[in-house]
C-alpha cells in the first residue's frame, strides 16, 4: 500500500533527523515525535489523494461532495436536505447506481463556516474520483465556493443557493443551480397574495436578520410596489436569526396593524414564531405570508388560509408530484425512514441528484458510452432540461435554473393530520425571471400592473 | 539547536503542499490565524487577554476588500494598508482600551469586536452583510497571475513573513520595551515608579498585536477570496485565545506550533464525523490538561533543563 510505505518511509526519515540532532528519548520528545508522525501521516494522505484516476475508465465508485448544515440551528434546514441525500443515493445503489457506477457521499458541515468548508472542498475536488460537487445550502458558502469551482474546474451544483447574486455575471462555467432563486421566489408571494388580496393597503415585513432576509424583502417590496403602487410598508423588522423569542417583534406587528405580515423564516425561527404569534391574534388579524410555511406545515399547528409555498415547485403532494410514481415512493420511503413526510429541502436534495445522474447520463450519449470527465459533466449540464420528482429543471445558458414557482393557502385536509396546501397556483419558471444578464431589481422596477393578467390565477393549479 | 529545529519544521511546512495540495490552503490559514494568535499572546504576556482579536482580523481582510473595489490591485500594497488599517483601528481602541485590567479588559475587547461584528452584519449596503464581500486576486509586482499561482505565492510569502515577522516580534519580546509588558503583568506599579510609563509600554503593545492580527486577516481574506462578518464574531476570537494557549507563549513559535496543531485537527476531523466539534474539543481538554505550557512548553523545558 501506498500510503503505508510512505508514511513509514517519511517517519523514519524524521526520526533519523531527530537522533542526528541528538534529541533524547524524554517525554517531551515523545510528544514531539508524535507530532512529526502526525505530519508524515497528513503528508501520505495528501500523496494518496492526489494519485490520478484514470478519466475515461468507469471508476470503481463516483463520489459527490455534498455541502449542507449537519450542525447548529441551520441543521433545521440542512438535515432534511442531508436525508433525501441519503435515501435518494440509496436508491440509486439499489438501482446499481449511476449508469452502472456506485455512488459514494462525502458529507460537508457547513457549520465550520467559509474557511472549514472550503478547505474541505479542495480537499474533496483534489481527488479525481469526486467528480460533483453539490453546494451549497447557505447563500454565503456558494459565493465563497463559486470562485474555487471555476479555478479548480469541478461541476458544481447548487442545490439551495437561494441568492440572486450567484450566477448574475453570466460567465459561470461550472457552477450550477437547477434551482429556484429569490427573484422568481419573492415575486411569486407579491403577485399571489395581490390575487387573492387584490385591496391590500398597508403590508409589514418581519425577516431574519441576514442576506436572505434582506434580499428577500427587497425583491417583494419591489414587486409589490411595481404591481401595485400605493401598496405601503408600515413596518420592516429584523430579528437576529436564532432568536428564541418573537414577543416585542409581534407586540410591533400587532400595533402597526397592517393587512398583511410577511415573513421568510425558517427552521426554529419559523416554529417559535408561529407558536408565539397565533395565540396573540397575529394570524387573524392580518394576512399572513410565510414564503418556507411548508417546512413547518408537519410540525406546528397552521391556521387555515396562511399563504405558504416552497420557493420552487417541491411539494411532495402537488397534483404533478402525485401521478408521479417515483414521488409518491420517495415520499412514503423517507416517512418511513424519517418519520416525516420530505419538506421541500429535501425534495430540492433530491432533484440535484436527479439532474446529477441525469448529467451523466447525457455525457455518457454524447461520448459513446465513455465515462465522462469533469468538463464533459459540465458540458452535459449546460442548457440541459430534465425531468425532476416535481417537474422539470430547465438550464438557461447562464446556468441558472428554471424551475415553477409553487403558491398556496394552508387547508385542512381529511386525508393528513397537518394542514396542506390547496388553492394552489403553479407560475411558470421562465415568466418570473428576468433575461440573463439583465438586474433583476431593474427588471423588477419594470413590471406593470397587468403582468399578472397573462399569469394562471389561484386555485388553477389542480 | 533551536534554528536547526525552525528550519526543520519550516521545511516541513514548505514541502508539505508540494505533495498534497488541499493542504496548501489549510496551511496558509493556518498560519494566518497563527499571526492573529501571536498578537494575542503579545498581550496575554502583560497578562491581559482579548477576546475581541477577531475584530482586527476582520477588519484587516475587509480593509482589502474596500481598497479592492476602490481599485487598489497589488498584493504589496493591499498588505500593507490593510495591516495599517488594522493598526490604526487598534489605536483608536487601544486609547481606552488600555486603561482596564483583567475581566474588564477581555470584556470589553469583547463588546467593541461584537459592535464592530454587528455593523458589518448590518450595514448590507456597504459590507455585503451576511454574504460578505469578495475578495479579487490581487497583481504581485505588477504580474497578474492564475489562481493557483497566486495561492502558491501567498502561502510562501506567509512563511517568508512568518520567519521574518516571527523574529521582529522576538526581538521586540527581548528588548525593553517587551520585557516591561511581563512587568505590567507582575507589578505595574512599581515599573510606574521606575519611570516607565505603563500607558505608553501597553499601547505600543496593544497597536503592534493588533497590527499582527491585521497581518493575519490579510492573508486570509486572499487565501479565502471573501469576507464574511464571521471573521470577527466572537468565537473567531475566542479561536484565536485558544490557539495562543494551546501553543504556549513561552515564545514566539508557540502561536504558530498551536495554529498549526488546531488547523490540521479540524481538517482531520471534519472527514471522520459530522461530531467534529467533539473531537477537536476533547483534544483540546487533553492538550491543556498534560501541557498547561502549551506546545511551546515541550521545547522551552528541554531548553531550560539543558542549562
Amino acid at each position: 500500500m501506498a500510503f503505508k510505505s510512505i508514511s513509514t518511509v517519511v517517519a523514519r526519515c524524521l526520526s533519523s533527523l531527530e537522533r542526528s540532532l541528538g534529541l533524547d528519548r524524554s517525554v517531551p520528545q515523545a510528544n514531539l515525535r508524535l507530532v512529526a508522525d502526525g505530519l508524515a501521516g497528513a503528508l501520505a494522505i495528501g500523496l494518496v489523494a492526489t494519485t490520478p484516476v484514470a478519466a475515461q475508465e468507469k471508476p470503481s465508485s463516483l463520489g459527490l461532495g455534498v455541502f449542507t448544515f449537519t450542525s447548529g440551528p441551520a441543521a433545521a434546514y440542512g438535515m432534511p436536505g442531508k436525508n433525501a441525500a441519503d435515501l435518494m443515493i440509496d436508491e440509486i445503489n439499489a438501482k446499481g447506481g449511476i449508469e452502472g457506477v456506485p455512488v459514494k457521499a462525502t458529507y460537508v458541515d457547513e457549520a465550520q463556516g467559509a474557511q472549514g468548508v472550503i478547505a474541505e472542498y479542495r480537499r474533496l475536488a483534489g481527488d479525481a474520483q469526486n467528480q460533483v460537487m453539490i453546494a451549497a445550502l447557505s447563500s454565503a458558502t456558494c459565493l465563497a465556493l463559486a470562485p474555487l469551482a471555476e479555478q479548480l474546474e469541478v461541476p458544481t451544483v447548487g442545490w439551495n443557493c437561494d441568492t440572486h447574486q450567484l450566477l448574475i455575471d453570466g460567465k459561470s462555467k461550472y457552477v450550477f443551480r437547477p434551482n429556484g432563486n429569490t427573484v422568481p421566489e419573492f415575486i411569486a408571494y407579491a403577485i399571489y397574495l395581490l390575487e387573492r388580496k387584490p385591496d391590500v393597503k398597508t403590508v409589514a415585513i418581519i425577516n431574519p436578520d441576514y442576506a436572505f432576509g434582506h434580499d428577500a424583502a427587497k425583491i417583494f417590496t419591489a414587486a409589490l410596489k411595481a404591481l401595485k403602487p400605493d401598496v405601503e410598508i408600515v413596518a420592516e423588522l429584523y430579528p437576529k436569526l436564532g432568536s428564541p423569542n418573537y414577543q416585542t417583534e409581534i407586540s410591533r406587528l400587532t400595533t402597526a396593524h397592517p393587512d398583511v405580515v410577511f415573513s421568510n423564516f425558517w427552521g426554529a425561527d419559523l416554529e417559535n414564531f408561529v407558536r408565539q404569534a397565533t395565540p396573540r391574534g397575529l394570524f387573524t388579524s392580518s394576512q399572513v405570508v410565510l414564503a418556507l410555511g411548508e417546512t413547518v406545515l408537519q410540525r406546528v399547528p397552521l391556521p387555515d388560509g396562511v399563504i405558504v409555498g416552497v420557493l420552487g415547485d417541491g411539494w411532495w403532494m402537488s397534483p404533478d408530484a402525485k401521478v408521479n410514481q417515483e414521488t409518491v415512493k420517495f415520499a412514503e420511503a423517507y416517512k418511513a425512514r424519517f418519520g416525516e413526510y420530505p419538506v421541500f429541502p429535501a425534495i430540492k436534495m433530491a432533484n440535484t441528484l436527479i439532474y446529477v445522474k441525469a448529467a451523466y447520463k447525457a455525457a455518457m450519449q454524447k461520448n459513446g458510452g465513455k465515462w465522462p470527465s469533469r468538463a464533459d459533466l459540465a458540458d452535459a449540464m449546460k442548457g440541459s432540461t430534465v425531468a425532476t420528482l416535481t417537474g422539470t429543471v430547465r438550464t438557461r445558458a447562464d446556468n441558472d435554473g428554471l424551475v415553477d414557482q409553487i403558491v398556496g393557502v394552508t387547508v385542512k385536509t381529511p386525508t393528513q393530520q397537518f394542514p396542506v396546501i390547496g388553492d394552489m397556483v403553479r407560475y411558470k419558471g421562465d415568466s418570473l425571471m428576468p433575461q440573463g444578464g439583465q438586474d433583476p431589481l431593474a427588471w423588477i422596477s419594470t413590471l406593470k400592473p397587468e403582468f399578472s393578467k397573462s399569469l394562471p390565477k389561484p386555485g388553477s393549479y389542480k | 539547536m533551536r534554528t536547526i529545529v525552525t528550519a526543520v519544521a519550516v521545511l516541513i511546512l514548505a514541502v508539505l503542499p508540494v505533495a498534497a495540495p488541499w493542504l496548501q490552503f489549510v496551511l496558509t490559514l493556518a498560519i494566518a490565524k497563527g499571526f492573529a494568535a501571536l498578537g494575542v499572546a503579545v498581550l496575554l504576556r502583560a497578562g491581559l487577554i482579548s477576546i475581541g482579536h477577531a475584530m482586527f482580523f476582520a477588519a484587516s481582510a475587509y480593509g482589502v476588500a474596500f481598497l479592492a473595489r476602490a481599485g487598489v490591485n497589488d498584493l504589496g500594497l493591499l498588505l500593507i494598508f490593510s495591516v495599517l488599517t488594522a493598526a490604526l483601528v487598534g489605536a483608536i481602541a487601544g486609547l481606552f482600551l488600555i486603561r482596564y485590567r483583567a475581566i474588564f479588559f477581555a470584556m470589553l475587547n469583547l463588546a467593541v469586536s461584537m459592535v464592530f461584528y454587528a455593523l458589518c452584519a448590518k450595514l448590507y449596503g456597504v459590507t455585503g452583510g451576511t454574504d460578505g464581500m469578495p475578495v479579487p486576486i490581487p497583481a504581485v509586482f505588477g504580474i497578474m497571475l492564475g489562481e493557483p499561482l497566486f495561492k502558491t505565492v501567498l502561502f510562501y510569502l506567509s512563511l517568508v513573513l512568518m520567519l521574518l515577522v516571527g523574529l521582529a516580534v522576538q526581538r521586540y519580546l527581548n528588548s525593553p520595551l517587551g520585557h516591561a509588558l511581563s512587568a505590567v503583568h507582575s507589578n505595574e506599579i512599581r515599573l510606574e515608579y521606575l519611570g516607565i510609563p505603563v500607558w505608553a509600554v501597553l499601547l505600543i503593545a496593544y497597536v503592534v498585536s493588533a497590527a499582527l492580527a491585521g497581518l493575519g486577516g490579510a492573508i486570509a481574506g486572499f487565501a479565502i477570496g471573501r469576507v464574511v462578518p464571521d471573521f470577527a464574531f466572537w468565537t473567531a476570537s475566542g479561536h484565536l485565545v485558544l490557539i495562543a494557549v494551546l501553543g504556549g507563549i513561552g515564545g514566539v513559535p508557540g502561536a504558530f506550533i498551536g495554529a498549526l496543531f488546531l488547523e490540521l485537527l479540524h481538517s482531520a476531523a471534519v472527514t471522520v464525523t459530522d461530531a467534529w466539534n467533539l473531537i477537536v474539543g476533547l483534544t483540546l481538554i487533553v492538550v491543556i490538561m498534560f501541557l498547561p505550557q502549551g506546545f511551546y512548553g515541550l521545547f522551552s523545558r528541554k531548553e531550560a533543563s539543558s542549562l
